[in-house]
């Protein structure tokens, strides 16, 4: 009986032995040794409040302050993408440079290659190109200047293009936002940087074995308010670097909010 | 036996023959300069060729590009038509530049002489890189008012461009990368070190009295500013042309009100050749000019500081000597390069 009652003793502290030993196993396990590594997709959803951005200029949109306009163009940059580890760790992702254009339905999602496999709680990415991207020549691809995205008089890239009409635009009717400067000098630099949150899910990075798709908010009605109530009548007319575009390149932080995430299992 | 000699013999001669041929080939013919160089005593250059070295075929293309009118939206203009060789590639006799249609541009065009030593471009310094610049003139709706993607279209349905595109970059495929590399190409190649001025300067000539007179004057009143030896010193400065500006130069670019009126410093290089002067070509000649330093100096709030107490002292006998030192830097071997001319 004793020797019986002193095994089970023995079972049981091997038991939580064991079972301790597992607990180890599932908290310590590294995630990023099971996921291989795979493709991100952000993809930008423009929108106008709440319906999809129609940029043939055939809708009437109300700004925040009651001006009515519609969107002929409405083109960004969207580069330096970081994506946030579940343990707060960053991974940069490297060279990639997203033209994105609601006119193109081939440039409305940006590809992220090679992400790490693992768990991610956010994404973070610039709005605009770097200094260095600023002064470097003829570039190709998203940097193309044939893109419609480069001052050639004060050379430099515009960050972010809309332009459409409204009735407050003054005798012409066209308003035209072209906002960039990558310059710090005088306060001229209208790059920001953009956190989206996943919080309370993650998204899971693993090879071609899940999706992983983040669908992104961008709504045009955000650019003319937050922090700052831009009015179409004040100024319809910004081409270039300087302090009208660095309130409007405040605006456009939180034009962008996260919608959904898609990260099932093929 | 004897054949084997003679066979020795035949060798021998053929060398001799072959390295008499190369000696009076070293003796007889100047070799001609690399398309690309650093001149002796010039600084180094900007690097912005460090992604674009010259090459043969780059340089022949963009020879092409720089003098076809189809890079404007109308073919009727091409870079040489404000940029000329004979006015060392600056518009002679034009005080602003002249567009399509007869448009007027708001400035003077500048001379293009030694621009791999700059690493900013236009009156402004608007633009930031050699490769981009020609975006500029290429765009603007004054001057050629075409776009990169005009230009491409156009460029692919020539004969001769899309070969012309695989010898410089070994791809049938025109991009706006390619044409303004060979742009660039072109424009770092057109150096100019072998006026009179060089000349003395390497020891191979020497000034006449008179020039080396306007030389003096020249270092104690100018050459803080048009800085030797590439006879500017690349900054923006105010030269006290005006006391409201209407054109705000340096300011347009900075938006700092402290650089209103500032234009970046012209290189005195084949000065002569390349009036009328000043940004917005007010000035017709380069006697007009002196007599803007000596009596016509406006104040301003940006005026340069080595201007702010006034105008210059400068005697008319030594205005005449700067006169002839200024005719010393006339590089006649760089306005007659054929490599630089229209083929």
């Amino acid at each position: 009986m004793k020797k019986i009652f002193s095994l089970s003793i023995l079972a049981f502290a091997s038991m939580f032995f064991i079972s301790s030993c597992k607990n180890d196993d599932d908290t310590t396990t590294p995630a990023t040794t099971t996921y291989a590594s795979g493709e991100v997709t952000l993809e930008f959803d423009n929108i106008a409040g709440t319906t999809h951005l129609d940029v043939t200029g055939g809708t009437n949109y109300t700004n925040s302050s009651g001006e009515t306009f519609t969107v002929t163009k409405f083109k960004y940059y969207v580069s330096n993408v970081s994506m946030i580890k579940e343990d707060g760790s960053v991974y940069n992702v490297p060279d990639q440079v997203f033209l994105i254009d609601e006119s193109d339905s081939n440039s409305v999602a940006a590809v992220l290659e090679n992400i790490p496999g693992g768990k991610y709680k956010g994404v973070e990415y610039t709005i605009g190109i770097d200094s260095a991207r600023n002064v470097s020549g003829a570039q190709q691809g998203a940097l193309d200047p044939a893109n419609g995205m480069f001052w050639d008089w004060n050379a430099g890239y515009i960050f972010l293009k809309i332009e459409g009409t409204s009735p407050a635009a003054g005798m012409g009717g066209d308003f035209m936002y072209h906002i960039g400067g990558y310059k710090n000098s005088n306060n001229t630099n209208a790059q920001r940087r953009v956190h989206i949150d996943f919080d309370p899910s993650t998204l899971i990075v693993d090879g071609t074995k899940r999706e992983a798709e983040v669908h992104i908010l961008v709504d045009v009605l955000e650019f003319f308010k937050n922090p700052t109530n831009y009015s179409i009548a004040t100024n319809g007319m910004i081409m270039s670097p300087g302090a009208a575009a660095m309130t409007l390149a405040d605006n456009y932080v939180d034009m962008f909010s996260l919608d959904h995430i898609h990260n099932d299992v093929y | 036996m004897s054949k084997k000699l003679y066979f020795c013999l035949t060798i021998f001669a053929a060398f001799a023959f072959l390295s008499s041929c190369k000696k009076s080939d070293d003796e007889t013919v100047e070799t001609p300069k690399p398309l690309f160089y650093i001149p002796d005593g010039f600084p180094a250059p900007s690097g912005q060729l460090q992604n674009n070295p010259v090459t043969t075929a780059g340089f022949a293309l963009g020879r092409k590009l720089f003098y076809d009118p189809v890079l404007s939206k109308d073919s009727t203009i091409h870079c040489g038509s404000c940029h000329q060789q004979f006015g060392a590639f600056a518009q002679v006799d034009h005080k602003v530049s002249h567009g399509i249609n007869n448009l007027l541009g708001t400035r003077n065009s500048p001379t293009l002489i030694n621009l791999a030593w700059h690493s900013e471009f236009f009156w402004d310094g608007g633009s930031n890189h050699i490769e981009v610049q020609p975006i500029g003139p290429i765009t603007n709706p004054v001057e050629m008012d075409e776009t990169l993607n005009g230009v491409i279209a156009k460029l692919n349905r020539s004969t001769f461009y899309p070969s012309m595109f695989r010898s410089a970059y070994g791809s049938d495929t025109i991009t706006s990368q390619g044409i303004l590399r060979a742009l660039s190409q072109f424009m770092s190649c057109l150096i100019s070190a072998n006026s009179k001025y060089d000349q003395v300067r390497n020891g191979q000539a020497t000034f006449t009295a008179t020039e080396d007179s306007g030389y003096t004057i020249f270092k104690s009143k100018c050459e803080s500013c048009h800085k030797e030896p590439l006879l500017t010193d690349l900054t923006y400065r105010n030269n006290g042309l005006d006391a409201h500006f209407a054109d705000p130069g340096r300011a347009r670019i900075t938006t700092l009100a402290a650089d209103s009126g500032k234009f970046k410093v012209p290189t005195l290089r084949n000065i002569v050749l390349s009036y009328p002067y000043m940004h917005d070509g007010r000035l017709s000649s380069l006697s007009k000019v002196i007599d803007h330093y000596r009596s016509s100096i406006v104040q301003s709030s940006t005026i340069d500081p080595l201007l702010s107490s006034g105008n210059m002292t400068i005697s008319d006998a030594e205005k005449a000597q700067l006169i002839a030192f200024l005719n010393t830097l006339t590089d006649q071997t760089f306005i007659t390069d054929k490599r630089f001319s229209a083929q």
